[in-house]
């Protein structure tokens, strides 16, 4: 008799418990099954595939030896839905190099915060107005906080028209 | 005659006005009295002791709380026209400026509300500290302060990026680029915050998400449990209140305990610091306060609203090269920070390490600040390196104002 109600009173705990496991497992499934596709939809973006066409800028062939020249170009942004291609500038910069001209197609993105750079006249250096970063032609970091030189655009040239694509690498 | 002096004053007008309904209207409230108990809670709200002396500096808490709702009530009427799209944002908010006065009027007073909730957040978080309220038994309150402020911090940048115009855009594109200097996780959290590696449309839907739903959503209970851990520990005010507690009798302090008023003292506190010495009532005396210095400032953000409103400038565009972007006036100090730490390594630095030694430090500042003093002459210990805060975060606002306004 003692014994069979000491059984009952076991099953009586094991009988609680398993409730309680069963609130436990619940409970964690429904945050599981809430938690995954938002973490998913969260983490999409860093493996998203992303097009990159070639954009035409101009014809580049009149662009003076030693003076960056801005262009504006109308890339298209892969993320999110479609939407009217962003304006960038992109520097044109010609450079004599023993005798060769070499050109560049640097990025007006600050390597530092990303705020606009300009190509400043009196200073002949790309000035940054946010923090004050300062670039040479090249494209160089060689004043303020920018931590890396001015990244470039993957560019072509068909004939003496320039293309480029919004793939940035750095020099 | 003596019962009809202590029913409750009615102005003769209200008595008039409703003596046909009077009736109904008392069994009406009867009836919802009894199912939700409004009486009760409304006594418990109202009639609480507080610390009588000082009582106008208590207000800026109050103040704080009345402004957050103002944020919250312009924010859901700005949402009947706003549109959280990099194509349409601008259009809208500049529809409102040019054709409907009343909306930029909403809009105007939900930008100088946040401006105002900036200095009343900070003055009441400068009074809790000079008085030392933040000690024994009230340090997960003051805890719970930091967090409120760290999100109204982050309210007031989401916000500042909304209207996609030219300091939006550069606002946004700095901020989501911060974040990439994290070591390691940097870019994938920068692709996260701006839905790319650029900023694009999914950038603004999502900051837009953030300022309107996860941040409240986290505010407005920890709003609650600030409430809740105020009343359940009792207004401490300021030392003001206490004067003559180290040197009373053991049994003056006894009987004063003993007929220490509700919500004092709830738990054990520091010997002498659990009750005012001088006690008044919630209501009328501290709510009349609270009242006059919060309607003030309704007024202050309502007139600048009206004279100066909210500015709108150009629409974002990327590609601009003349333009000068300016943080918000709030984030001057930590804009000056960037200036100052350059290149790759030292950045992370001045981004993260140091304000979060800084936001560190203030969380625990009740566990570093353990004597029983609460003058603040009496705390040097706290007080310096505090005033020297102060003074840094304003020096850095200065030297980036001279900066900005001189290139």
């Amino acid at each position: 008799m003692a014994e069979e109600a000491r059984e009952l009173a076991q099953r009586r705990v094991s009988r609680r418990r398993f409730m309680i496991m069963g609130i436990n497992v619940a409970g964690a499934g429904t945050a599981l099954l809430i938690a995954a596709p938002i973490v998913g939809s969260v983490l999409s973006p860093v493996f998203a595939k992303r097009k990159t066409p070639w954009v035409m800028v101009a014809d580049v062939s009149r662009v003076p030896i030693g003076v960056p020249t801005a262009y504006v170009v109308n890339l298209p942004i892969n993320e999110g839905w479609s939407v009217p291609p962003v304006p960038r500038t992109v520097y044109v910069v010609k450079l004599n190099l023993n005798g060769s001209v070499e050109m560049l197609t640097l990025s007006n993105v600050c390597t530092h915060m990303q705020c606009d750079v300009h190509w400043d006249i009196g200073l002949q250096e790309f000035l940054c107005p946010c923090h004050g970063g300062l670039y040479s032609i090249d494209g160089t970091n060689i004043g303020g906080p920018p931590p890396w030189p001015l990244f470039r655009y993957e560019h072509k040239l068909v004939d003496s028209t320039l293309y480029v694509r919004n793939v940035l690498y750095e020099p | 005659m003596k019962e009809a002096s202590t029913a409750p004053q009615r102005s003769r007008l209200a008595a008039t006005l409703t003596r046909p309904v009077a009736g109904l209207l008392a069994t009406t409230y009867r009836w919802v009295d009894e199912r939700l108990g409004v009486s009760d809670l409304t006594h418990q709200l109202l009639y609480e002791a507080v610390p009588r002396r000082g009582a106008w500096a208590y207000s800026l808490g109050s103040a704080t709380l009345i402004i957050i709702v103002l944020q919250i009530v312009t924010g859901m009427f700005l949402l009947w026209t706003y549109v959280p799209s990099t194509t349409e944002a601008w259009e809208s908010l500049n529809y409102i400026e040019h054709h409907d006065e009343f909306a930029a009027i909403v809009r105007g007073m939900h930008l100088w509300g946040a401006y105002v909730l900036f200095v009343v957040i900070g003055l009441h978080m400068i009074r809790t500290f000079v008085s030392g309220s933040y000690k024994k038994p009230r340090e997960l309150n003051w805890i719970v302060g930091v967090v409120l402020f760290l999100l109204v911090l982050g309210l007031g940048i989401t916000g500042a990026m909304l209207p996609w115009d030219q300091a939006a855009y550069w606002t946004a594109t700095v901020v989501t680029h911060v974040v990439d200097y994290i070591p390691f996780l940097g870019n994938w959290v920068q692709e996260i915050l701006r839905g790319g590696p650029q900023m694009g449309p999914e950038t603004l839907t999502r900051f837009f998400a953030i300022h309107i739903w996860l941040l409240p959503a986290l505010l407005v209970p920890l709003i609650g449990l600030h409430l809740v851990l105020l009343r359940r520990h009792g207004e401490h005010g300021s030392w003001v209140n206490y004067e003559g507690v180290e040197v009373e009798s053991e049994q003056h302090r006894a009987e004063r305990m003993a007929h220490a008023e509700s919500p004092y003292p709830a738990l054990p506190s520091d010997p002498g610091y659990a009750v005012p010495v001088d006690l008044d009532q919630f209501f009328p005396s501290q709510v009349f306060k609270d009242a006059v210095l919060s309607f003030g400032l309704v007024i202050l953000i309502f007139v600048m609203a009206v004279v100066v409103g909210a500015p709108l400038e150009r629409a974002a565009n990327p590609a601009a090269l003349n333009y000068v972007p300016t943080p918000e006036w709030f984030f001057l100090p930590l804009d000056q920070i960037l200036v100052q730490f350059p290149q790759a390594w030292m950045i992370p630095v001045g981004v993260f390490v140091i304000p979060g030694i800084g936001t560190t430090l203030l969380m625990l500042v009740p566990f570093l600040d353990r004597t029983p003093d609460r003058e603040p002459w009496r705390r040097p210990e706290v007080m310096a390196p505090a005033l020297f805060a102060v003074l840094f975060l304003i020096f850095e606002a200065l030297l980036a104002v001279n900066r900005l306004f001189n290139l």
